[in-house]
């Protein structure tokens, strides 16, 4: 009897090391990576330019907010035509985890972000009580503000919970409503709304706010139903075809801006730059506008 | 500091491990029985949990359980029950990911029965309900019993199908996981430490227990 009991613990033990081995695994192909990339960085510089200025194949690396990831693929596919000898990769994800991972040394070209802080946290001429660690990371003068976004109330289809505005949001209409985490700029939007309309204490202590990790998680649980309303972007409540009921004034909450920059440590600065630079012209901002961004002032 | 989180996990933890603890016996006796192609498919198929990311469980969960899905809908028009976002939801995503644990040992100690102990009962004339609960039980109760507490500490560690599945509501639907999650997504450190703590607390005790008993049945 204590030989099978022993014997169930090891497989179970052995099944589990195994799972857990092929973890690791990734995580240290991941290392060896990062490592990779901390010798390309050793590449004497004429040699890098050198690989920009010829037409050799040229990837980037861009991190961009969640809410913009319908836009850029499809601007990926344009850009194809425009410069084919250049591969975008992308990592969309909140601009917090975004900037947390460059931070940590992540292979990044280009940094577009749905909030100045995040942007700010990694610019050294930013105000030091924003970029508290004195990071350093951005090219000097790429730094541009790109877009502007609406921070807008979504419902689910066919609207049951019949929210119509932000000051519904106070009344028993609601039972659950979706918002960004603190650390996601959608969410401290969202903060800053909520408690300009007094009615974010009351919301937490009724136990009424589900907090999501990034801006396309909220929406998901906005199209799922899973929440009644969620405080996202105009762009996202395009994006999944849901109603939009209200929109934030300026008075509610400050100007959504999306800041662009490129990164100081790329391998890649001119083909960075072009692509930054396509990005502003009027065939991308058409592409921009149609989900409901506009051109940044 | 609110303990709201404890005590939902730990109740989310405790309901899916008694259910569990009976659907995974339940299957495993007669999974047991089947014929070997049947049992080889039903086999993978009760165990995929263990091996699929949570993720992709809490999508499954998600796609039959959430309002706007045949199953999920029908259960909030029919009864008013939401069936995501609540505190109870956890247990759906706890047991589900918890199940191969208990199936599989329970399973293992089965087949390791000596079926001759069946046997005798049989030439005695004792019923087959008999012969499982008062023979088979208590002889093959290791297993279970590692089962039972793999079970649950894997119920009471569950994160990313819970997540998926009921959200981070504070005093809602947060469990000391998704709690841990978001005091360190919001840089509260200190605190996603003290709930670290409490985690590693409960796991010790709960693996203790099972030393505690594996010893007492040494004795025997």
């Amino acid at each position: 009897m204590r030989k099978k009991f022993a014997e169930m613990m090891l497989t179970v033990a052995v099944a589990i090391s195994l799972l857990v081995g092929c973890g690791a695994k990734e995580d240290s192909v991941q290392t060896t990576s990062e490592e990779d990339a901390k010798a390309n960085e050793v590449v004497p510089e004429e040699d890098a330019e050198h690989l920009t200025t010829d037409n050799e194949a040229v990837t980037l690396h861009i991190f961009a907010a969640a809410s913009m990831t319908e836009t850029l693929e499809e601007i990926q596919k344009m850009y194809a035509d425009v410069a084919p000898e250049v591969t975008l990769v992308f990592n969309f994800d909140s601009s917090g985890t975004l900037k947390t991972q460059i931070q940590e040394g992540a292979d990044c070209d280009i940094f577009i972000s749905a909030a100045q802080k995040q942007m700010n946290q990694l610019d050294i001429s930013a105000d030091p009580e924003i970029n508290e660690e004195g990071l350093d990371f951005l090219l000097e003068g790429s730094r541009v503000n790109l877009l502007e976004n609406k921070v807008v109330l979504a419902v689910a289809e066919g609207n049951p919970s019949g929210i119509m505005s932000f000051e519904d949001l106070g009344s028993d209409k609601l039972q659950l409503l979706a918002l960004g985490n603190e650390d996601v700029p959608v969410g401290q939007y969202s903060t800053e709304l909520l408690t300009n309309l007094e009615l974010l204490d009351k919301l937490e202590t009724d136990g009424k706010i589900t907090y999501g990790s990034n801006v396309k998680e909220v929406t998901t649980q906005v199209a799922e139903a899973s929440a009644d309303a969620g405080i996202i972007y105009a762009t996202d409540a395009f994006s999944a075809g849901l109603m939009v009921v209200d929109e934030a004034t300026e008075e509610l909450c400050k100007k959504v801006v999306y800041p662009a920059a490129i990164l100081k440590n790329t391998q890649n600065q001119e083909a960075a730059a072009a692509f930054l630079e396509y990005l502003q012209t009027p065939e991308c901002m058409e592409v921009f506008a149609r989900v409901g961004f506009s051109k940044a002032k | 500091m609110d303990w709201y989180p404890l005590w939902n996990s730990l109740r989310i933890a405790m309901v899916s491990s008694v259910l569990v603890f009976f659907t995974g016996i339940f299957a495993a006796y007669y999974v047991a029985k089947l014929h070997p192609v049947v049992k080889g498919v039903l086999d993978v198929v009760l165990t995929l949990p263990l091996v699929l990311p949570p993720t992709v469980v809490g999508y499954f969960l998600l796609v039959f359980l959430g309002p706007r899905r045949p199953f999920g809908g029908w259960m909030l028009d029919a009864f008013g029950i939401k069936m995501v976002m609540t505190w109870y939801s956890g247990i759906f995503a706890a047991s589900v990911v918890a199940f191969p644990l208990m199936y599989r040992t329970a399973r293992g100690a089965f087949e390791s029965f000596d079926k001759t102990l069946a046997y005798a009962g049989q030439t005695l004339g004792l019923s087959n309900t008999y012969i499982f609960w008062r023979i088979q039980m208590p002889a093959c109760r290791q297993g279970i019993l590692a089962g039972a507490v793999l079970a649950f500490a894997r119920a009471l560690g569950e994160y990313g199908a819970t997540s998926m599945i009921a959200g981070y509501t504070p005093g809602r639907t947060a469990t000391i996981s998704t709690t841990v999650y978001q005091l360190w997504r919001t840089d509260n450190d200190a605190l996603a430490f003290r709930w670290v703590m409490v985690n590693v607390l409960i796991s010790t005790i709960v693996l203790l227990a099972v030393n505690l008993l594996e010893r007492r049945e040494r004795r025997r």
